[in-house]
């Protein structure tokens, strides 16, 4: 078994065995195996529908494994869910919905705040200093929409920041975002990795996959790899996960293998 | 003119005005949300739901809230139940639901002799036959669903917002769905003395639309729902004293009005930047 | 009788084949609007005392034009909110014109709930004419619009017409509201065309299937249905509105339908489907 950064024996924030998912009777996700330690960082790698929110889903509690387990810092995905925060695609939400960036980033503190009561001073102070550190502190008043797909996919991670996690879940935060946001996301990634706080993003910009995480998980409905990040990105192995030639993969890779 | 003087001197009159009020403020609040999670079609077929359970509450004596909530509710938990079916999609099992629950009320009705005007009490509503004890039902119901909203607010709006943002907090996000939903249904009911159940979803979703249009934040948008809504059930009421017409259609067309020129004032196009 | 039989058996099948290509394209929403919209244009004729299908046809026509204008590429909110609006304010409008005449609550009845048993010969002829046209109409175009429903973007890259065939399929379906709406009435007409097609998908897999099951399932209820509510008025003095009683039965069949689907679906997995 893999195991991403450090080894010193501490508990992983995430140790998945065997895991299997299924819908009805259709198997989307098959014997993925691996662990991430606090601060390392694990890139999910395949096609589309190759099973990557399928995981992330199973991680967060929201399926549940036809095979194997999922254990999140030590305990079950429902029980770890407050310790777990979630950042999204942002183009998967409703751009003309009447809510403002101030009010996306205080739904990350929700949990803490509980049901009925609203946001305290701590919470809003939480949330400008979550928002401050992905570079928008100014937009706080602005509709959510307006912002550009990059500044909303930061006001999404801020949202994950002000919840303070232990282990950070990104669904493609990468997609079609601008430099400064890629700048941004990256900067603030290790940052929380040196925190102690796990990272698992799915990815398809293998380059970004090389550069900001440790260890790679290649899927295509059954895991492919699962290891340190340089063994995993290899010709043979995105070969088989894309299920072509790594050569035709050109526009994807922008990083070589030393052979 | 001289009509309406005359109306606000009787008694049922000022009672009509007061169920208004009520009806249009809860009406307008719990319609943000169905504005939030696009329910108008949603609203639209509850409104042809609850009329069995209205019907056979009438004609049992019992409460029209229980009738119709009970079975409303039970529609809503059918839908809910018939996404578990691939074959069908949302929008046609809503059309199935409705149409199948209101064909009932209307078997159920026409066996019973002098049908036809209690009919047209539940499809346009008859304001001013409202009764005080009407009248204190309807502001203990609306109370209570205010509150429930108010209670829940950030929630509902995330829900609203990020459903899959909601579940991954760890929260129970297909009951909160079903709460909107259990709500949405008791405010139509709610509308039902007052416009009827066909014309309910003119108050519940119109004066929302309206108030969406003036602003992009939640909370004064509620607020201005709820101005809106009341403005249109007491202007409603009067312009059907003065011209004769059904109070029910009158009510819903002054909504209806309240929203054309909103649209037209804040200019057309769709709002941005400024919360 | 048998002429009441023969609306239903009509409009029960165009229904279902008009009904198919609706569900395709979750298009149930715009047959309510347009079961609604068409309620002012019935009201005004009726209180003019003009013949009730001009009436409709013009409002009908008038809520396709505002379709097609509205769901061009708009968001399903937008259109949704818009079709809702539509729905109250025409409704509404009805209301106020029928409330003028005075019997105004047996009027409302009628218009609503419709008249089956005392359609005429010469409505029946109308009935399956039009009807006819439509199920023509949607059999030359069949393919087309099953393509359409199926893949917008591959059919707009082959060069498709999108939105005539949108119009066409709008246009079909108001057609066919329109007919129904004098026997059935304007609420209760969405049953037409959504449930027996709702039906025949559960039964069969394939588009032509659906249809067949969905028109047969329409013909075998509806005569059901109507039978059931002539008895009950003739027989054993309990009057049962004759239309309603139809559409309790295509719902009944669909319960069926579903249940069965979903019996059959958990005896495979051996768990619920997810």
């Amino acid at each position: 078994m893999t195991t991403s950064a450090d080894a010193s024996g501490a508990r992983p924030a995430l140790r998945l065995a065997g895991l299997g998912v299924a819908y009805g009777r259709r198997a989307v996700l098959e014997g993925v195996t691996g662990e991430v330690a606090p601060g390392g960082s694990l890139a999910l790698i395949g096609p589309n529908g190759a099973g990557k929110s399928t995981l992330i889903k199973a991680v967060l509690g929201l399926v549940e494994p036809a095979a194997g387990t999922v254990e999140v810092l030590g305990t079950t995905p429902a029980r770890a869910r407050g310790r777990v925060a979630y950042v999204p695609q942002a183009e998967s939400l409703d751009s003309e919905f009447p809510v403002t960036v101030a009010q996306v980033v205080l739904m990350g503190r929700y949990r803490r705040i509980g049901w009925i009561r609203r946001p305290g001073r701590a919470d809003r102070a939480a949330a400008a200093l979550a928002l401050e550190r992905v570079g928008l502190g100014g937009r706080a008043g602005d509709r959510f929409g307006i912002l550009s797909g990059g500044q909303r996919q930061r006001v999404l991670l801020a949202r994950a920041l002000a919840q303070e996690p232990e282990l950070l879940l990104l669904d493609e935060p990468f997609n079609g975002v601008d430099t400064t946001t890629t700048e941004v996301l990256l900067d603030v990634l290790a940052e929380q990795r040196k925190a102690g706080v796990a990272v698992v993003m799915a990815t398809h910009d293998l380059s970004i996959a090389h550069l900001a995480c440790d260890t790679g998980c290649l899927l295509n409905h059954h895991q492919v790899a699962f290891a340190p990040i340089a063994e995993a990105l290899t010709p043979e192995l995105l070969g088989e996960t894309y299920g072509r030639s790594a050569v035709v993969l050109a526009g994807d890779c922008t990083f070589v293998t030393p052979h | 003119m001289s009509a309406l003087v005359d109306a606000f001197g009787q008694h049922f009159f000022r009672l009509a005005l007061v169920e208004a009020v009520l009806v249009g403020v809860v009406a307008g609040v719990v319609g943000v949300h169905v504005l939030l999670r696009r329910l108008p079609f949603f609203v639209v077929a509850m409104s042809h739901a609850t009329f069995p359970g209205v019907v056979v509450g009438s004609l049992l004596g019992v409460s029209l809230f229980a009738g119709g909530a009970a079975v409303g509710v039970a529609v809503a938990l059918v839908i809910v139940a018939l996404g578990a079916l691939r074959q069908v999609d949302d929008s046609s099992a809503v059309g199935i639901v409705l149409a199948g629950s209101f064909a009932v009320g209307v078997v159920v009705l026409s066996a019973q002799p002098g049908a036809s005007k209690d009919l047209s009490a539940f499809l346009v509503g008859s304001i001013v036959t409202v009764s005080p004890a009407d009248l204190v039902t309807t502001a203990v119901v609306g109370a209570a669903l205010v509150a429930v909203v108010a209670a829940f607010h950030k929630e509902l709006v995330l829900g609203a917002f990020d459903p899959g943002g909601l579940g991954a907090l760890g929260y129970p996000v297909r009951r909160l769905d079903t709460l909107v939903l259990v709500v949405v249904t008791v405010a139509l009911v709610v509308c039902v003395p007052a416009v009827g159940t066909l014309l309910a979803v003119a108050l519940l979703t119109v004066p929302a639309l309206a108030a969406r249009r003036w602003t992009d934040r939640v909370g004064p948008m509620t607020v201005l729902a709820g101005v809106f809504g009341a403005a249109s059930g007491v202007a409603g009421l009067c312009l059907s004293a003065v011209f004769d017409i059904a109070a029910g259609g009158s009510i819903a067309l002054t909504a209806t009005a309240l929203f054309l020129v909103s649209a037209a004032a804040t200019g057309g196009g769709r709002r941005g930047g400024r919360a | 009788m048998s002429r009441a039989l023969a609306e239903v058996l009509l409009l029960g099948v165009v229904g279902a084949v008009v009904g198919v290509h609706v569900a395709l394209r979750r298009l149930a929403f715009v047959t309510e609007a347009v079961q609604h919209t068409v309620f002012p244009g019935i009201a005004v004729a009726y209180a003019a005392g003009w013949p009730l299908l001009p009436g409709a046809a013009a409002a009908a026509a008038l809520t396709v034009a505002l379709l097609v204008g509205l769901t061009s590429g708009r968001r399903r909110v937008d259109v949704d909110s818009a079709l809702a609006l539509s729905i109250a304010s025409f409704f509404a409008v009805g209301v106020v014109v029928v409330s003028r005449r005075s019997g105004y609550a047996s009027d409302l009845g009628t218009l609503l709930f419709g008249r089956i048993l005392d359609v005429g010969r010469a409505e029946v002829v109308e009935t399956a004419v039009i009807g006819g046209l439509c199920l023509l109409v949607l059999g030359l175009a069949h393919k087309e619009l099953v393509l359409l429903a199926l893949d917008r973007t591959q059919a707009a890259a082959l060069g498709l017409p999108v939105v005539a065939l949108d119009a066409l399929l709008y246009a079909v379906t108001a057609a066919t509201v329109v007919v129904a709406v004098r026997a059935i009435g304007t609420v209760l007409v969405v049953a037409f065309i959504v449930t027996p097609a709702a039906t025949g998908r559960l039964l069969t897999r394939s588009i032509g299937g659906a249809m067949a099951a969905a028109a047969g399932v329409a013909a075998v209820l509806g005569w059901i249905g109507l039978s059931a509510s002539y008895e009950a008025s003739v027989h054993h003095d309990v009057r049962l509105a004759a239309g309603a009683t139809v559409v309790v039965a295509y719902t009944a069949g669909f319960a069926l339908a579903g249940a069965g689907r979903l019996v059959l679906g958990r005896l495979r997995t051996g768990r619920r489907p997810a």
